[in-house]
Protein backbone atom coordinates (compact mmCIF):
# COMPACT_ATOMS: atom_id res chain seq x y z
CA UNK A 1 0.00 0.00 0.00
CA UNK A 2 1.15 3.32 -0.54
CA UNK A 3 2.53 4.90 2.71
CA UNK A 4 0.07 8.15 2.74
CA UNK A 5 -3.05 8.34 4.95
CA UNK A 6 -6.82 7.92 4.51
CA UNK A 7 -6.95 9.46 0.87
CA UNK A 8 -4.67 6.71 -0.84
CA UNK A 9 -6.97 4.24 1.18
CA UNK A 10 -10.00 5.07 -0.72
CA UNK A 11 -8.45 5.28 -4.03
CA UNK A 12 -6.77 2.41 -3.90
CA UNK A 13 -10.26 0.96 -2.69
CA UNK A 14 -11.86 2.15 -5.59
CA UNK A 15 -9.20 2.06 -8.25
CA UNK A 16 -10.72 -1.30 -9.87
CA UNK A 17 -14.12 0.50 -10.92
CA UNK A 18 -12.14 3.75 -11.36
CA UNK A 19 -10.48 2.48 -13.96
CA UNK A 20 -13.40 0.31 -15.72
CA UNK A 21 -15.24 4.00 -15.66
CA UNK A 22 -17.70 3.05 -13.63
CA UNK A 23 -17.55 5.47 -11.44
CA UNK A 24 -19.39 8.56 -11.29
CA UNK A 25 -19.86 11.97 -9.21
CA UNK A 26 -17.85 13.18 -6.39
CA UNK A 27 -16.37 10.09 -5.69
CA UNK A 28 -15.05 9.89 -9.36
CA UNK A 29 -13.55 13.48 -8.77
CA UNK A 30 -11.92 12.47 -5.92
CA UNK A 31 -10.24 10.06 -6.75
CA UNK A 32 -9.30 11.78 -10.00
CA UNK A 33 -7.83 14.74 -7.91
CA UNK A 34 -6.14 12.45 -5.46
CA UNK A 35 -4.43 10.53 -8.21
CA UNK A 36 -2.91 13.69 -9.81
CA UNK A 37 -0.99 14.42 -6.51
CA UNK A 38 0.23 10.86 -5.31
CA UNK A 39 2.67 9.28 -7.61
CA UNK A 40 2.55 5.81 -5.55
CA UNK A 41 -1.11 6.01 -6.30
CA UNK A 42 -0.70 7.14 -9.41
CA UNK A 43 1.78 4.83 -10.42
CA UNK A 44 -0.43 1.61 -8.90
CA UNK A 45 -3.82 2.93 -11.48
CA UNK A 46 -1.28 3.52 -14.44
CA UNK A 47 -0.13 -0.37 -13.55
CA UNK A 48 -3.34 -1.53 -13.66
CA UNK A 49 -4.65 0.31 -16.74
CA UNK A 50 -1.24 -0.75 -18.64
CA UNK A 51 -2.00 -4.74 -17.41
CA UNK A 52 -6.16 -3.94 -18.67
CA UNK A 53 -5.04 -2.42 -22.03
CA UNK A 54 -2.35 -5.30 -22.57
CA UNK A 55 -5.06 -8.27 -21.93
CA UNK A 56 -7.47 -6.83 -24.09
CA UNK A 57 -4.99 -6.34 -26.89
CA UNK A 58 -3.04 -9.83 -26.20
CA UNK A 59 -6.76 -11.81 -26.28
CA UNK A 60 -8.23 -10.96 -29.50
CA UNK A 61 -7.38 -11.21 -33.21
CA UNK A 62 -8.03 -14.93 -33.11
CA UNK A 63 -8.05 -15.58 -37.44
CA UNK A 64 -11.62 -17.79 -37.74
CA UNK A 65 -11.47 -20.45 -40.43
CA UNK A 66 -13.01 -19.55 -43.52
CA UNK A 67 -14.97 -22.63 -42.96
CA UNK A 68 -16.54 -21.09 -40.42
CA UNK A 69 -18.02 -18.29 -42.46
CA UNK A 70 -19.09 -20.44 -45.03
CA UNK A 71 -21.47 -22.23 -41.57
CA UNK A 72 -22.38 -19.23 -40.72
CA UNK A 73 -24.12 -18.11 -44.07
CA UNK A 74 -25.62 -21.44 -44.70
CA UNK A 75 -27.11 -20.66 -41.24
CA UNK A 76 -28.58 -17.43 -42.74
CA UNK A 77 -29.40 -18.78 -45.86
CA UNK A 78 -31.44 -21.75 -44.21
CA UNK A 79 -29.71 -24.10 -45.71
CA UNK A 80 -28.84 -27.17 -43.94
CA UNK A 81 -25.74 -26.88 -41.68
CA UNK A 82 -25.55 -30.09 -39.80
CA UNK A 83 -22.74 -30.86 -41.73
CA UNK A 84 -21.69 -34.14 -43.13
CA UNK B 1 -35.39 -15.35 -54.91
CA UNK B 2 -38.71 -15.05 -54.57
CA UNK B 3 -40.43 -11.88 -54.08
CA UNK B 4 -44.13 -12.17 -53.93
CA UNK B 5 -47.19 -13.14 -51.84
CA UNK B 6 -47.42 -14.97 -48.89
CA UNK B 7 -47.99 -15.40 -45.51
CA UNK B 8 -44.26 -14.79 -44.53
CA UNK B 9 -43.99 -11.54 -45.94
CA UNK B 10 -40.48 -12.28 -48.30
CA UNK B 11 -39.95 -8.03 -48.20
CA UNK B 12 -39.74 -8.10 -44.77
CA UNK B 13 -37.84 -11.03 -44.37
CA UNK B 14 -34.99 -9.78 -47.59
CA UNK B 15 -34.86 -6.30 -45.28
CA UNK B 16 -34.18 -8.46 -41.92
CA UNK B 17 -31.52 -10.68 -44.06
CA UNK B 18 -29.93 -8.21 -45.32
CA UNK B 19 -29.77 -6.20 -41.84
CA UNK B 20 -28.63 -9.37 -40.24
CA UNK B 21 -25.62 -9.51 -42.82
CA UNK B 22 -24.77 -5.93 -42.62
CA UNK B 23 -24.68 -5.94 -38.63
CA UNK B 24 -23.91 -9.23 -37.62
CA UNK B 25 -21.79 -11.20 -39.41
CA UNK B 26 -19.17 -8.95 -39.28
CA UNK B 27 -18.78 -9.67 -35.66
CA UNK B 28 -18.00 -12.80 -36.62
CA UNK B 29 -13.84 -12.31 -35.47
CA UNK B 30 -14.81 -11.11 -32.34
CA UNK B 31 -17.05 -13.78 -31.67
CA UNK B 32 -15.40 -16.62 -32.28
CA UNK B 33 -12.24 -15.20 -30.14
CA UNK B 34 -14.78 -14.85 -27.42
CA UNK B 35 -15.52 -18.45 -28.09
CA UNK B 36 -12.34 -19.50 -28.22
CA UNK B 37 -11.07 -18.44 -24.78
CA UNK B 38 -14.53 -19.76 -23.54
CA UNK B 39 -14.57 -23.28 -24.73
CA UNK B 40 -10.67 -23.17 -24.72
CA UNK B 41 -10.67 -25.22 -28.28
CA UNK B 42 -11.20 -24.24 -31.95
CA UNK B 43 -13.56 -27.02 -32.46
CA UNK B 44 -16.10 -26.10 -30.07
CA UNK B 45 -15.47 -22.80 -30.61
CA UNK B 46 -16.53 -22.98 -34.36
CA UNK B 47 -19.96 -24.99 -33.26
CA UNK B 48 -20.61 -22.16 -30.46
CA UNK B 49 -20.63 -19.37 -32.58
CA UNK B 50 -22.34 -21.25 -35.06
CA UNK B 51 -25.28 -22.31 -32.96
CA UNK B 52 -24.62 -18.31 -31.57
CA UNK B 53 -25.68 -16.95 -34.91
CA UNK B 54 -28.23 -19.67 -35.73
CA UNK B 55 -29.92 -18.27 -32.29
CA UNK B 56 -29.19 -14.69 -33.11
CA UNK B 57 -31.18 -15.21 -36.46
CA UNK B 58 -33.97 -16.75 -35.03
CA UNK B 59 -34.36 -14.27 -32.48
CA UNK B 60 -33.46 -11.20 -34.92
CA UNK B 61 -36.90 -10.21 -35.75
CA UNK B 62 -37.43 -9.31 -31.64
CA UNK B 63 -33.97 -7.19 -31.73
CA UNK B 64 -34.99 -3.70 -31.39
CA UNK B 65 -32.66 -1.73 -34.20
CA UNK B 66 -30.87 0.90 -32.61
CA UNK B 67 -30.65 -0.77 -28.78
CA UNK B 68 -27.64 -2.44 -27.74
CA UNK B 69 -26.88 -5.21 -30.60
CA UNK B 70 -23.23 -6.25 -29.14
CA UNK B 71 -24.62 -6.49 -25.46
CA UNK B 72 -27.63 -8.77 -27.57
CA UNK B 73 -25.15 -10.99 -28.81
CA UNK B 74 -22.88 -11.61 -26.23
CA UNK B 75 -25.96 -12.61 -24.41
CA UNK B 76 -26.79 -15.12 -26.62
CA UNK B 77 -23.18 -16.58 -26.52
CA UNK B 78 -22.89 -16.91 -23.41
CA UNK B 79 -26.07 -18.34 -22.93
CA UNK B 80 -25.18 -20.77 -25.54
CA UNK B 81 -21.91 -21.59 -23.62
CA UNK B 82 -23.56 -22.36 -20.42
CA UNK B 83 -26.49 -24.45 -21.64
CA UNK B 84 -24.41 -26.55 -24.18
CA UNK B 85 -20.58 -26.42 -24.00
CA UNK B 86 -20.21 -26.34 -20.33
CA UNK B 87 -22.06 -29.64 -19.61
CA UNK B 88 -19.49 -30.95 -22.31
CA UNK B 89 -16.51 -29.73 -20.72
CA UNK B 90 -17.73 -31.48 -17.10
CA UNK B 91 -15.89 -28.83 -15.63
CA UNK B 92 -16.41 -28.36 -12.13
CA UNK B 93 -18.67 -24.93 -10.93
CA UNK B 94 -17.71 -24.62 -7.81
CA UNK B 95 -14.30 -23.24 -7.85
CA UNK B 96 -13.43 -21.71 -5.03
CA UNK B 97 -11.94 -18.57 -6.03
CA UNK B 98 -8.43 -16.74 -4.96
CA UNK B 99 -8.97 -15.40 -1.65
CA UNK B 100 -5.56 -15.35 -0.32
CA UNK B 101 -4.13 -13.08 -3.08
CA UNK B 102 -3.80 -9.25 -2.59
CA UNK B 103 -4.91 -7.33 -5.65
CA UNK B 104 -1.48 -5.61 -6.33
CA UNK B 105 0.53 -8.79 -6.39
CA UNK B 106 1.71 -8.36 -9.98
CA UNK B 107 2.64 -5.36 -8.72
CA UNK B 108 3.60 -6.10 -6.30
CA UNK B 109 5.63 -8.79 -7.22
CA UNK B 110 7.30 -6.98 -10.03
CA UNK B 111 7.93 -3.76 -8.37
CA UNK B 112 9.50 -5.72 -5.22
CA UNK B 113 12.22 -5.37 -7.71
CA UNK B 114 13.00 -1.87 -7.43
CA UNK B 115 13.08 -0.58 -10.79
CA UNK B 116 11.03 1.76 -12.51
CA UNK B 117 7.41 1.52 -13.36
CA UNK B 118 8.14 1.32 -17.02
CA UNK B 119 10.53 -1.80 -16.45
CA UNK B 120 7.15 -3.85 -14.77
CA UNK B 121 4.62 -2.77 -17.89
CA UNK B 122 7.38 -3.90 -19.95
CA UNK B 123 7.72 -7.42 -18.68
CA UNK B 124 3.90 -7.47 -19.35
CA UNK B 125 4.07 -6.53 -22.38
CA UNK B 126 7.01 -9.36 -23.39
CA UNK B 127 4.85 -12.35 -22.44
CA UNK B 128 3.41 -13.53 -25.48
CA UNK B 129 -0.03 -13.31 -26.84
CA UNK B 130 -0.76 -16.82 -26.27
CA UNK B 131 0.64 -17.24 -23.21
CA UNK B 132 -1.64 -14.09 -21.71
CA UNK B 133 -4.69 -15.97 -24.09
CA UNK B 134 -3.63 -19.21 -21.84
CA UNK B 135 -3.68 -17.24 -18.25
CA UNK B 136 -7.01 -16.42 -18.97
CA UNK B 137 -8.12 -19.25 -20.02
CA UNK B 138 -6.82 -20.99 -17.20
CA UNK B 139 -9.34 -19.28 -15.22
CA UNK B 140 -12.38 -20.58 -13.36
CA UNK B 141 -15.24 -20.40 -15.84
CA UNK B 142 -17.30 -18.17 -13.26
CA UNK B 143 -14.20 -15.62 -12.96
CA UNK B 144 -12.75 -16.04 -16.51
CA UNK B 145 -16.28 -14.98 -18.21
CA UNK B 146 -16.96 -11.66 -16.25
CA UNK B 147 -12.78 -10.89 -17.18
CA UNK B 148 -13.37 -12.05 -20.42
CA UNK B 149 -16.55 -9.68 -20.93
CA UNK B 150 -15.06 -6.59 -19.02
CA UNK B 151 -11.15 -6.49 -19.88
CA UNK B 152 -11.46 -7.89 -23.37
CA UNK B 153 -15.09 -6.94 -24.63
CA UNK B 154 -15.09 -3.79 -22.51
CA UNK B 155 -18.83 -4.33 -21.61
CA UNK B 156 -19.95 -2.41 -18.34
CA UNK B 157 -20.58 -3.88 -15.12
CA UNK B 158 -23.97 -3.67 -15.90
CA UNK B 159 -24.35 -5.12 -19.34
CA UNK B 160 -22.46 -7.96 -18.05
CA UNK B 161 -24.65 -8.79 -15.46
CA UNK B 162 -27.29 -8.44 -17.94
CA UNK B 163 -25.26 -11.05 -20.58
CA UNK B 164 -24.97 -13.29 -17.56
CA UNK B 165 -28.17 -12.51 -15.48
CA UNK B 166 -26.41 -12.26 -12.72
CA UNK B 167 -26.76 -9.41 -9.79
CA UNK B 168 -23.94 -6.84 -10.63
CA UNK B 169 -22.53 -7.24 -7.06
CA UNK B 170 -21.55 -10.89 -7.90
CA UNK B 171 -20.17 -9.72 -11.31
CA UNK B 172 -17.97 -7.28 -9.26
CA UNK B 173 -16.79 -9.49 -6.92
CA UNK B 174 -16.05 -12.49 -9.46
CA UNK B 175 -14.55 -9.79 -11.75
CA UNK B 176 -12.17 -8.47 -8.99
CA UNK B 177 -11.44 -12.32 -7.92
CA UNK B 178 -10.91 -13.48 -11.58
CA UNK B 179 -8.28 -10.53 -11.97
CA UNK B 180 -6.01 -11.50 -8.86
CA UNK B 181 -6.17 -15.26 -10.23
CA UNK B 182 -5.41 -14.04 -13.59
CA UNK B 183 -2.57 -11.85 -11.97
CA UNK B 184 -1.15 -14.87 -10.63
CA UNK B 185 -1.16 -16.80 -13.65
CA UNK B 186 0.71 -14.25 -15.99
CA UNK B 187 3.27 -14.36 -13.48
CA UNK B 188 3.91 -17.81 -13.17
CA UNK B 189 3.77 -18.02 -17.22
CA UNK B 190 6.37 -14.83 -17.23
CA UNK B 191 8.48 -16.73 -14.82
CA UNK B 192 7.96 -19.90 -16.54
CA UNK B 193 9.11 -18.42 -19.78
CA UNK B 194 12.34 -16.89 -18.46
CA UNK B 195 10.94 -12.99 -18.54
CA UNK B 196 11.73 -12.10 -15.07
CA UNK B 197 15.08 -12.72 -13.17
CA UNK B 198 14.66 -13.13 -9.67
Amino acid sequence: MSDCGPDCLETLREIERFLDGELQGDLRSRVQEHLSGCNPCMDRAEFRRHLKAMIASKCTGDQPPPELFIRVRAVIEERDVSGP
Amino acid sequence: MAVTGGAERPTDDAALRERFERDVLPMLPNLYAAALRMTRNPSDAEDLVQDTYLRAFRGFSGFTEGTNLKAWLYRILTNSFINTYRKKQRQPQTVEGPDDLDEWYLFDKLGGRNVELSAETEVLDKIPDEAVKSALESLPENFRLPVLLADVEGFSYKEIAEIMDTPIGTVMSRLHRGRKALQRALWDTAKERGLIDE
